[in-house]
């Protein structure tokens, strides 16, 4: 058996911790540049706010309704992201962490709703996180079993233990909200009158082979409980790296976006190199905001193909600004912009070049030289000199609540 | 104690406290030198590791900072920095890290006759009796006070 444990609308439940006041009240957080919101409270989302709602529209609601607003604050998350797992990783042998408020526990030595109370209870009480725990037989009947969990009981663990059960929670379940079903496959289904995810799974297996592609069929039979996704215990390797963002404010100018490209790009061949892996392709993409459609909109995107893979800073941002270069024009306003660096393969397995000019060994003990600085001194200690100092296009976050857990500068304070 | 960057990923970055900062390990080994061994060899322990001493529970454990007098013939003065840790069960006497209707409070706890009350330190502070009303709930156990001298 699996349980998967869901920490409820994490991000607000985080800055709830350190804000006792805020408990049973509207709470959102907001995404990078305080731009829309990608977490809720319950509360909030009874005012009927949606994910992704652009901030700027919310203006009434937040003030009629006092809601909490936080700019994201993915140090304070991160930090009680680990913590959770580092409790539940104390209560069973294997576990996978889903994401960064989810993990599928191993529950084949011992199954049972008390189990999950008592992670929970544990979970909750050492780090003021509630999460919800659902148990079945797989991942994809655990994740039914965890929105049940969550939304219809009050203990906030529900366990599939036999047939019936599952029959009848999987009828009142629609095909959207099961793992892996997005809206395109969820448009084929509903097209051929299937819109439950029992009927789903009663459907002739045939034909979702033709339709869905084996990821279906997999779907299909972890819904029977046959396991088709076993906990994974090993990360694999990142296939695309991307780092994008949208700016503080929005940029013209050519100098100004080479500078955030540049920085976007070496950002990606940094990470490339924490993975150990080189990439084929390096992307570049742009775009105008999609809130003004009075101004022009261009969403440019190019693909440049590497001839030797690479994870060498200045090799791919120099790639990057060519690729900027090439798409960028001079009367659109940008709003975002983004490097991926793509078809990663392992360091050291790279296919060489009979016509590459470049002194590859010199090249990696500079990188080398420079992630440790900066790993000893800082992030950017060291950087290339395309990326400027500007930091012009930085992170708009006004309504950021304090790192309480990792800088001593901002700890809690409490008045005593 | 110092933070450590654990992971930078596509929209984040992850901090720690960094729990070997403290650790460092003498090696000593006899075969790589002639000449005469330290007579202190047989003695060199672990260098000292505050983050053992005063973390029992990483998982649970906050770092808190205490602005006030209301503690402060318990130790705790403003400015201290205080150790909690959310994993232990409050006793009597225990100091707590409390909320009282939302709002946060550190006093030692007090069961008195089936009585609750939460006890300044400091004689210029009332003590506080908790009573069903109330919305209380305890955060977490002071388990030690950082106070820099002078």
């Amino acid at each position: 058996m699996i349980a998967l444990v869901d920490c409820n609308n994490f991000y607000a439940s985080c800055e709830r911790v350190f804000n006792p006041k805020i408990d049973k009240k509207p709470v959102i957080v907001l995404s990078n540049n305080d731009g829309c919101v990608i977490a809720r409270s319950n509360e909030a989302k009874t005012l009927g706010i949606k994910m992704g709602h652009p901030a700027f529209k919310l203006k009434n609601l937040i003030e009629e309704y006092n809601i909490n607003v936080f700019s994201t604050n993915f140090a304070l998350y991160g930090d009680l992201s680990k913590r959770v797992m580092n409790v539940m990783s104390t209560e069973v042998e294997k576990m996978e962490i889903y994401s960064i408020d989810e993990a599928f526990l191993d529950f084949t030595d011992y199954a049972s709703k008390e189990r999950g109370a008592a992670i929970r209870e544990k979970v909750k009480k050492w780090t003021g996180i509630p999460v919800s725990v659902g148990i079945a037989q797989t991942k994809v009947l655990a994740k039914v079993a965890a929105h049940i969990a969550k939304k219809h009981t009050k203990a906030g663990v529900f366990m599939f233990d036999d047939e019936n059960l599952i029959r009848r929670a999987l009828n009142m379940f629609t095909v959207e909200d099961l793992w892996g079903v997005g809206t395109k496959i969820a448009q084929k289904l509903k097209a051929v009158g299937i819109h439950t995810a029992l009927q789903f799974r009663e459907c002739d297996s045939n034909w979702v082979n033709r339709n869905l592609s084996v990821n279906g069929v997999r779907l299909q039979k972890e819904l029977f409980g046959e396991v088709c996704y076993p906990l994974e215990l090993t990360r694999k390797r990142k296939q695309n790296i991307c780092t994008a963002r949208s700016f503080g404010s929005e940029i013209k100018k050519l100098s100004k976006l080479k500078e955030a490209i540049g920085s976007y790009a070496n950002t990606c061949a940094t990470k490339l190199r924490k993975e150990k892996s080189c990439c084929t392709t390096v992307s570049v993409f742009l775009s105008t905001n999609p809130f003004k459609p009075q101004a022009k909109q261009y969403n440019p995107y190019k693909v440049i193909q590497l001839n030797v893979p690479t994870n060498d800073s200045m090799e791919i941002v120099k790639f990057a600004i060519k690729g900027l270069e090439s798409i960028y024009r001079n009367d659109c306003i940008y709003k975002k912009a983004g490097v991926i660096v793509g078809r990663t393969v392992p360091q050291g397995q790279t296919q060489l070049s009979l016509f590459d000019s470049l002194d590859r060994g010199k090249r990696k003990n500079i990188n080398i030289a420079v992630d440790k600085v900066n790993s000893l001194m800082g992030k950017n200690k060291i950087h290339l000199a395309v990326e400027g100092n500007g930091r012009k296009w930085k992170l708009k976050q006004e309504r950021l609540s304090p790192c309480y857990t990792t800088r001593f500068a901002e700890i809690l304070e409490v008045r005593i | 104690m110092k933070l450590k960057h654990l992971k930078h990923t596509d929209i984040l970055d992850f901090f720690a406290v960094d729990e070997t900062t403290l650790l460092s390990i003498p090696m000593f080994s006899d075969s790589v030198q002639a000449g005469f061994p330290s007579p202190a060899e047989d003695h060199l322990d672990l260098d000292l590791n505050l983050n053992d001493y005063l973390v029992q529970n990483p998982s649970a454990t906050f770092c808190v900072k205490a602005i006030g007098e209301s503690m402060k013939d318990a130790g705790i003065k403003s400015g201290d920095i205080m150790i909690v840790d959310k994993s232990l069960e409050p006793k009597n006497r225990s100091i707590v890290l409390a909320v009282i209707d939302g709002e946060f409070t550190v006093k030692r706890v007090n069961v008195n006759n089936d009585e609750l009350y939460l006890m300044p330190e400091n004689s210029n502070f009332p003590p506080i009796k908790i009573t069903e009303e109330m919305d209380f709930q305890v955060w977490g156990i002071v388990t030690y006070i950082i106070h820099k001298a002078v």
